[in-house]
């Protein structure tokens, strides 16, 4: 009778890790997207310390206050208190005790902080064009010399101009058919220091095409129709034309 | 126990197949109502698309019909909203950009030459027999585009087509006479809105200001040999290594400067970071130049970073040239220099010049806007005094600094006073024309650590 038995147990198992693969297989959703830290990371992150004041003082705060690390008033300014809990959270947490909340900190307290901006600005930056244009340079052109990046920009930044064209950069970028890193979803991946800091430039003006509207891979583009273009450079793969 | 084990393996396959065709038939309820949802949303555009151009038709026979400036001012603004819309949504159908070009140029050249109208209304300047061909002429056009925007609605309620499939097709441009109703017909319109004479006006959009040359090249032809002379010279002290030419194309003398584009190995450079120069064919002037170089510890001041910036432009023979703003990001700082003459800042002719915050080095320079615009000026007395341009304020708007400033407005220049100040703990720079105190443009400034950006 004990070899029925352990039979019966190893069908069992099997059966339920099948299952249980196969239903992962169904409902696994990859997930792709980048994160919002990862972005922050990249550009200048903002850094809370004693004196700090605002909302991302009071998420902090929040935090510290739910897990107990904490007690007082959550009032959004970074004073002694605060400084304490928050050099406890880093000694339980095995973080650098600073008492400065840094990106790691604040991942580690779960929330993102936000970009440092002016009183003033009231949400006004050029931060998402920044960003968008990144992500479509490192979709579009992530194995190019720098200067074939800031092109890159440069074009999506001409047909913004252009009547021909979308007038906002979106608008540009996601037009259909018209990057194929938009098209085959390259263009969520996360952009490197390399791709931001091409949008930034491409932002402040330079133009290293000279006013191109368009630009191919000739190894791999498909359209005979975009031959007929005015040819007038060549920067890394990609011929530029008007 | 033989007998029991055949059924082991068959009833695990049995399972995997259920679990599969339910797996295989949840991919299709999902897939099935994706492409539902994105074929309403392409449906949705394209009556959206119909019904702007109707309108934009309707709202210039109205304001060819009206007399009162008013209800023409208020016509004209429906009419630069209408086409804006018909533009932005057109742009979203999934139709090869080269299909529609055409298409959208006349939609947001028709919302530009609105706005350039508005604008002549506004200054009580009443509409001239060529602006009102032109109006009629927009008009037809549209009423055209409208006539088989319209074709088209009732040819797809006939033939059950669905605008998402034409995604799948990619970017092969369809030939004529294909059965695609819907591509042809687009590309018909397309065809004929090339054909619509062009609109003579000014504004960002017109022709003209596409077309533009520049004006600031002085000198003769240089050959590819001197250009690289004058690169070694700009970098100086035989600090070049190595220099070598982008590619060109058969129609590089049709950009706006046409120019030789070198790659450059700096002696202090690392392999993989090349610095990229442009020198203008005529009169072989630098144009651009980037160091892409990384930088690690910033130790210069803003103030250190644009003395550098400052003797640097002099050394290029750039003299009265004024820093208006700066721009911290990537580790150097980007300084933003005017001309002035007289007195007078003239933003046109502006030059940037990129510091590196490590050792002061020039890692950046570009002259595009100076050489597209520079050209010797007479610049007027202005005919408002300080005192009277300042009268057009508002009460409320503190103004901290004033001056004298020529600004573009559109291909022409005028002379305005220029007031930074501020009003509602905004800050603002608000430009008063000189001649007749017309308030030109307002800017908002956002001014934060690392430098100004205008909105």
């Amino acid at each position: 009778m004990k070899l029925p038995q352990k039979r019966k147990k190893f069908l069992i198992l099997t059966l339920a890790f099948t299952s249980a693969f196969l239903s992962i297989l169904m409902f696994y959703e990859p997930s792709y997207y980048l994160s919002e830290a990862d972005y922050n990371k990249a550009l200048a992150p903002r850094v809370l310390y004693w004196g700090s004041q605002g909302q991302d003082v009071k998420n902090v705060q929040w935090q510290l206050v739910k897990w107990k690390y904490l007690v007082g008033k959550v009032d959004g300014i970074y004073g002694p208190e605060t400084y304490r809990a928050v050099r406890r959270f880093q000694a339980k947490n095995g973080l650098k005790v600073d008492g400065i909340v840094g990106p790691e900190t604040a991942a580690a307290l779960g929330i993102t902080l936000s970009e440092a901006a002016p009183a003033s600005a009231q949400g006004l930056n050029r931060q998402s064009d920044e960003y968008l244009l990144a992500r479509c340079i490192h979709g579009e052109a992530r194995g190019e010399p720098y200067v074939g990046k800031v092109a890159v920009a440069a074009v999506i930044l001409n047909r913004v101009r252009s009547p021909q064209f979308p007038n906002t950069i979106a608008g540009v970028i996601y037009q259909p058919l018209a990057f194929t890193a938009v098209a085959d979803g390259q263009i969520n991946l996360t952009p490197n220091k390399d791709a931001i800091n091409a949008a930034r430039d491409a932002l402040n003006g330079w133009d290293p095409t000279y006013g191109a509207l368009y630009y191919w891979n000739p190894a791999t583009a498909t359209s005979k129709w975009i031959w007929t273009r005015k040819v007038t450079l060549k920067i890394g793969k990609h011929w530029f034309g008007v | 126990m033989e007998r029991r084990r055949w059924w082991i393996a068959p009833s695990i396959l049995a399972l995997a197949l259920i679990l599969s065709i339910a797996w295989g038939y949840r991919e299709y309820q999902t897939r099935k109502q994706l492409q539902t949802t994105l074929e309403n949303h392409y449906q949705r555009i394209f009556f959206d698309v119909k019904k702007h151009v109707e309108n934009v038709q309707t709202n210039i026979s109205k304001a060819m019909a009206a007399n009162s400036s008013e209800r023409n001012i208020l016509l004209l603004s429906e009419i630069m909203n209408e086409a804006y819309f018909a533009q932005d949504k057109l742009a979203q159908m999934p139709i090869p950009q080269s299909d529609i070009a055409n298409t959208q140029k006349f939609l947001n050249q028709a919302a530009d030459y609105s706005y350039y109208l508005i604008q002549t209304h506004l200054e009580g300047v009443p509409l001239t027999k060529e602006q009102r061909g032109q109006l009629a002429s927009l008009r037809d056009n549209s009423a055209k585009f409208n006539e088989e925007l319209a074709k088209l609605q009732s040819d797809l309620a006939d033939k059950n087509f669905t605008i998402g499939s034409m995604s799948n097709r990619q970017t092969a441009r369809i030939e004529e006479g294909n059965e695609n109703v819907f591509q042809t017909t687009l590309v018909n319109i397309d065809k004929n809105m090339a054909d619509v004479p062009r609109l003579i006006y000014d504004g960002p959009f017109a022709d003209e200001m596409i077309n533009r040359k520049a004006v600031g090249l002085t000198g003769e032809k240089v050959s590819r040999e001197e250009a690289e002379r004058k690169v070694r010279e700009f970098f100086g002290g035989n600090r070049v290594k190595r220099i070598t030419a982008f590619e060109e194309g058969e129609n590089i003398e049709n950009v706006r400067i046409p120019s030789y584009t070198f790659s450059v190995q700096l002696d202090n450079a690392s392999e993989d970071r090349a610095t990229y120069i442009a020198v203008s064919r005529q009169g072989g002037h630098i144009v651009w130049m980037r160091n892409p170089r990384a930088i690690n510890n910033e130790k210069l001041s803003i103030d250190q970073a644009q003395e550098k910036a400052r003797r640097f432009l002099e050394e290029k023979g750039f003299d009265n040239m004024e820093v208006n703003y700066h721009q911290k990001y990537n580790g150097g700082i980007l300084f933003n220099f005017a001309l002035t003459e007289e007195n007078v800042t003239i933003y046109p002719d502006l030059v940037k010049v990129k510091v590196a915050l490590d050792n002061g080095e020039i890692i950046g320079f570009d002259a595009t806007p100076y050489y597209t615009s520079h050209h010797e000026r007479d610049i007027p007395k202005p005919k408002l005094s300080l005192q009277e341009a300042r009268a057009k304020l508002r009460d409320d708007f503190e103004v901290n600094s004033e001056r004298l400033a020529i600004i573009p407005k559109g291909k022409k220049e005028v002379l305005c006073y220029e007031f930074k100040g501020t009003h509602m703990n905004n800050e603002f720079i608000i430009y008063v024309n000189a001649e007749n105190g017309r308030e030109e443009d307002v800017l908002q400034l956002v001014i934060d650590e690392n430098g100004t950006l205008t909105f």
